[in-house]
């Protein structure tokens, strides 16, 4: 068959559909770019000093400042940073603590009210996950004072909200059977957690817990910037003093201490898993 | 010494058999899970006399699961009534019921073990319905507990098996420790939930005849869910026999004719 035999009808209607499928993508294409447009304009184009900014020199060099190492903050920067990883450490414990009456009301299954706990226990792992640990922070700060301990229940309060999620849906997907077991031999309620649904959980918390962990030194580090302890507060007083190598040093102990964390929660995973 | 405690486990049992009443009496049983859902149970009349070895057979959907779980009320019945060793099972409160339960050993299907953790201490979960929170949050289990554990251990073949985890096991194993752990309870009544639809032949064999000896052994009556005929005819001293929610069938093992099975089985021959 001829190239030329095909049914003229079934050519027209491609013909159509490709007509139409073209405007199609044209016009999406067209709203894509006029949006992103739109932003730059509103964002950058107008928000910006561009007499601050001034030529390429003045940036790099302003960026530039920030090469040189202050040496002689290090004594200062030793107990901040501990301060960081034990608020990190504390936190995360806290936050531990708290989690688990959440997962207990959050997950459908072992929830002891489906109609009130249960929404609330959701409504509790939305809350933590939806307020930043800075405003968490902030609001500690208010509530408690300057130091360590509002960077700790900030931090806390920022980690029920994933650890407690998690746990519950872990509880949820739970092999029933056990637990049936449990129930049967005579088991009090404690046991058909401890013995029926704890054993089947706790591999996956603890990877989270981990996982949380890690996580917690980032943020703990930042806590100082509201008042909140740890090395931001450090960091903090160098910008302020425009001590741009002091800043440089600060950052350069988030680092070193974030990568610590890296390298302790991935062992500690693997003895866990 | 977990022999002595055994013997006199045993003796304990044996006046308590010398009583007139049925160990378990169910009366016009009626279960539905919901509301508006069918009628699972229609009416169940039995008892079982503390020398039984029951089977309950049927078709699958015919309501031996359901029969099963409510004499423990891990399913609450929905009309009826269940006396078990003399109490009225349906009347009980929360702990009385824990109390009950703590009395009735149940084997199950896919015998329910907690997996991560070792055959020993899945046998030993099977006091804790005598063990306390405290002892409980530490597997601190007494002593005699950890003995009578061993000594059940070796009697269902497992010594060479105690530290394993329970899911290294073979199926017939498995069950072995399922079989362990509900002895544990020094039960006076066995609740058996197809305890060989897991395994093959061979192995459902020896299982059930594990069971049937312990269960004369220790004097304890049984009440078996099985959907293997042959089994429960050489296994089982009495037979009951559902179809959707209706008693078709209840009379001794030697009395059940092929006709009697036609009845039984009729749904699934359609």
């Amino acid at each position: 068959m001829a190239a030329t035999d095909v049914n003229p009808t079934a050519l027209s209607l491609q013909a159509d559909l490709r007509r139409k499928r073209f405007l199609k993508m044209g016009l999406i294409w067209a709203i894509v770019l006029f949006f992103v447009a739109w932003c730059l304009q509103g964002t950058i184009i107008e928000d910006t000093d561009w007499a601050r900014v001034g030529g390429r020199s003045g940036v790099l060099g302003s960026i530039g400042r920030y090469l040189t190492l202050d040496w002689g903050l290090l004594p200062e920067l030793l107990i901040p940073t501990l301060e960081t990883f034990m608020m990190a450490c504390v936190g995360t414990v806290v936050g531990c603590f708290f989690s688990l009456p959440v997962a207990w009301l959050g997950a459908a299954n072992v929830t002891p009210s489906k109609m009130i706990l249960y929404p609330l226990g959701r409504f509790l792992m939305v809350l933590s996950r939806s307020v930043h640990e800075i405003v968490w922070a902030l609001i500690f700060v208010s509530a408690v004072g300057l130091g360590a301990l509002p960077g700790i229940l900030a931090i806390a309060m920022r980690s029920v909200g994933f650890i407690s999620k998690i746990t519950a849906e872990a509880i949820e997907n739970i092999d029933a059977k056990p637990v049936e077991a449990i129930r049967a031999v005579g088991g009090n309620q404690f046991q058909v957690m401890y013995y029926g649904i704890l054993p089947q959980i706790y591999p996956v918390v603890l990877a989270t817990v981990i996982f949380e962990w890690d996580i917690n030194i980032r943020r703990s580090a930042v806590m100082g910037l509201v008042g909140a302890g740890g090395l931001g507060l450090l960091f903090f007083r160098q910008m302020n003093s425009f001590n741009y190598g002091g800043v440089s040093m600060v950052i350069l102990a988030i680092l070193l201490l974030i990568v610590l964390g890296e390298v302790i929660s991935h062992y500690l995973r693997k003895a866990v898993i | 010494m977990a022999m002595q405690a055994l013997t006199r486990c045993n003796a304990g049992q044996a006046t308590a058999g010398r009583n007139d009443m049925a160990v378990l009496t169910v009366k016009d049983l009626r279960v539905r899970y919901s509301a508006k859902g069918p009628e699972i149970l229609k009416g169940i009349d039995f008892e079982v006399e503390d020398d039984d070895f029951l089977a309950i057979i049927g078709p699958s959907g015919a309501g031996k699961s359901t029969l099963i779980r409510c004499v423990n009320r891990l399913v609450e019945p929905s009309g009826g009534s269940i006396h078990l060793l003399g109490e009225d099972v349906c009347s009980l409160n929360a702990r009385a019921l824990r109390g009950l339960r703590r009395n009735v050993g149940m084997i199950f299907q896919e015998f329910n073990l907690i997996n991560r953790m070792s055959v020993m201490d899945n046998v030993l979960s099977g006091r804790l319905g005598y063990t306390g929170n405290i002892r409980s949050l530490f597997r601190a289990f007494p002593r005699k507990d950890v003995e009578q554990a061993l000594y059940y251990l070796d009697r269902v073949g497992l010594s060479d098996h105690i530290n394993k985890r329970a899911d290294e096991l073979s199926g017939g194993q498995r069950q072995r420790v399922g079989i362990a752990r509900a002895l544990m309870q020094a039960p006076k009544l066995l609740l058996l939930d197809e305890p060989t639809s897991a395994l093959d032949p061979k192995i459902s064999r020896e299982v059930m005849a594990l069971i049937r000896d312990i269960a004369l052994e220790l004097k304890v009556p049984a009440l078996c869910n099985i959907h293997d005929v042959q089994l429960a005819k050489e296994f089982c001293n009495r037979i009951i026999g559902l179809q959707d929610g209706y008693k078709k069938f209840d009379g001794a093992t030697d009395t059940l004719r092929d006709s009697d099975l036609d009845d039984i089985y009729a749904m699934e021959v359609l």
